[in-house]
């Protein structure tokens, strides 16, 4: 303990004390910033500190890039860090969202970032073992800064602006990392159209992540067909169709690959197969959409009118309402039949947010 | 947002959304503003249930609207 650095413990309490009473906090303890920290990290981006990296027009509050710095630090980032976060949030923007109040909802959301490229091996980001877990300063604190800056510039505290059933454990952080090295396929930033040497930041906005066992098998069918079952999950519809994105792990992806499937071939069986029977729908009392909303209820309610896939004549709802509502990503170790469904917010079907990272 | 437009407003939410309410008013610089509250929740409920709730609040929203008590 001898070679561990001399601290004033009293001068530190009193500040993250301060920090803490002050509320600015997810209720983990915060770095302190002073102005000359703060100019390290506006020193990693060419965007001026004024600028406006996302607004949320009804609170009539936003985010520049001084106060996404100022809570970066405060997140624990490092500053060489910064430009993940910068690009981070324009990629929350692209999302659309955030902006018209999602992490007001009484869903409870939470932003999941996903890296590409370089930058992941520069500073140190997990994509491999653990990659949704903790252990790693680079995830821990990248998606920590982005939940801080929630709660610091837009004011969304728990009771308050924020009401969230429940939330979900991504509000305290969310970052991973795409596996490119152990992933057959072409990494996700280049699938959608990016250089591989450019690195990129995809916001999502999540609602879970849901675990999926599946070492017991060698065929792809059955691998999709568990997969599929995992999406179509009823309790997952709010709106008419959902949307997810499937985070395989290296060894599934490789089930996939050396039996000929290519990402796409995953996709199209997923979204073919993710479906539940109307018997099943009406067994929850989510057999028909509202006329108003286009929410899923009871074909008994008053303002029930038929779903899509009634409208179509099909007997198979689908839950997806195009192969593009499905992302597909390959993160974790490779060591086990283990993959998740990132459950995402919406119908989509669009092309995802992602947003380049600023080169150093 | 309407009473800005000049049309006069009632803001109806559920109890479980006071304290939202109170935030939000208070965002716009409003923190006295005057809202009525009905029960929670009310997404599962029927028609008949709905206007029993409604019936039992109207004078408040008409209070509010004229500003008389």
């Amino acid at each position: 303990m001898t070679d561990l650095p001399a601290l004033d413990i009293d001068e530190l309490r009193r500040v993250m004390e301060e920090y803490a009473d002050r509320g600015w906090t997810d209720g983990l303890p915060v770095m302190p910033v002073t102005e000359s920290y703060l100019a390290e990290f506006l020193a990693r981006t060419t965007r001026p500190p004024d600028e406006v990296l996302l607004a949320m027009p009804h609170l009539e509050r936003e985010c520049t890039v001084r106060t996404a710095a100022i809570n970066a630090a405060m997140a624990g980032c490092r500053p060489e860090y910064f430009p993940v976060v910068v690009a981070a949030w324009s990629a929350l923007k692209a999302e659309g969202y955030v902006p018209r109040a999602i992490w007001q909802s009484t869903t409870g959301t939470a932003a999941m970032l996903l890296v590409n490229g370089p930058i992941r091996e520069r500073i140190g980001l997990n994509s491999k073992g653990n990659v949704f877990g903790s252990g790693f300063r680079a995830n821990a604190t990248i998606g920590r800064a982005v939940r801080l800056t929630a709660i610091n510039a837009f004011g969304l505290h728990p009771h308050e602006l924020d009401q969230a059933t429940q939330g979900n454990p991504a509000k305290y952080t969310a970052c991973i990392a795409e596996n490119e090295e152990e992933s057959p396929w072409p990494p996700f930033h280049v699938e959608h159209g990016l250089d591989a040497q450019c690195s990129a930041v995809t916001a999502m906005t999540m609602r879970s992540v849901a675990h999926i066992e599946a070492r017991h098998t060698t065929v792809p069918e059955q691998l999709a067909l568990d997969i599929a079952g995992t999406i179509s999950r009823t309790g997952a519809l709010i709106h008419e169709t959902i949307s997810a994105c499937i985070a395989l792990g290296p060894e599934h992806a490789h089930l996939f690959r050396s039996r000929g499937w290519s990402k796409d071939d995953v996709r199209r069986f997923v979204y073919e197969h993710a479906v539940n029977s109307r018997e099943a729908l009406a067994a929850v009392g989510k057999d028909a959409v509202s006329g108003k909303t286009r929410w899923r209820l009871s074909g008994a309610h008053p303002d029930a009118v038929p779903d899509t896939a009634a409208e179509r004549g099909e007997t198979d709802v689908k839950v997806l309402n195009s192969e593009q509502a499905v992302q597909i990503v390959v993160v974790g170790a490779h060591n086990a039949g283990v993959s998740a469904v990132i459950e995402t917010f919406g119908p989509r079907g669009g092309p995802p947010a992602i947003a380049p990272i600023e080169s150093p | 947002m309407l009473e800005r437009a000049g049309v006069p407003a009632v803001s109806i939410c559920t109890d479980a959304f006071v304290l939202l309410a109170r935030a939000m008013a208070g965002v716009y610089g409003l923190p006295d503003f005057d809202f009525v509250t009905i029960p929670h929740p009310i997404a599962s409920l029927g028609p008949a249930e709905i206007e029993t709730n409604m019936r039992e609040v109207v004078s408040d929203v008409v209070r509010i609207l004229t500003g008389r008590p």
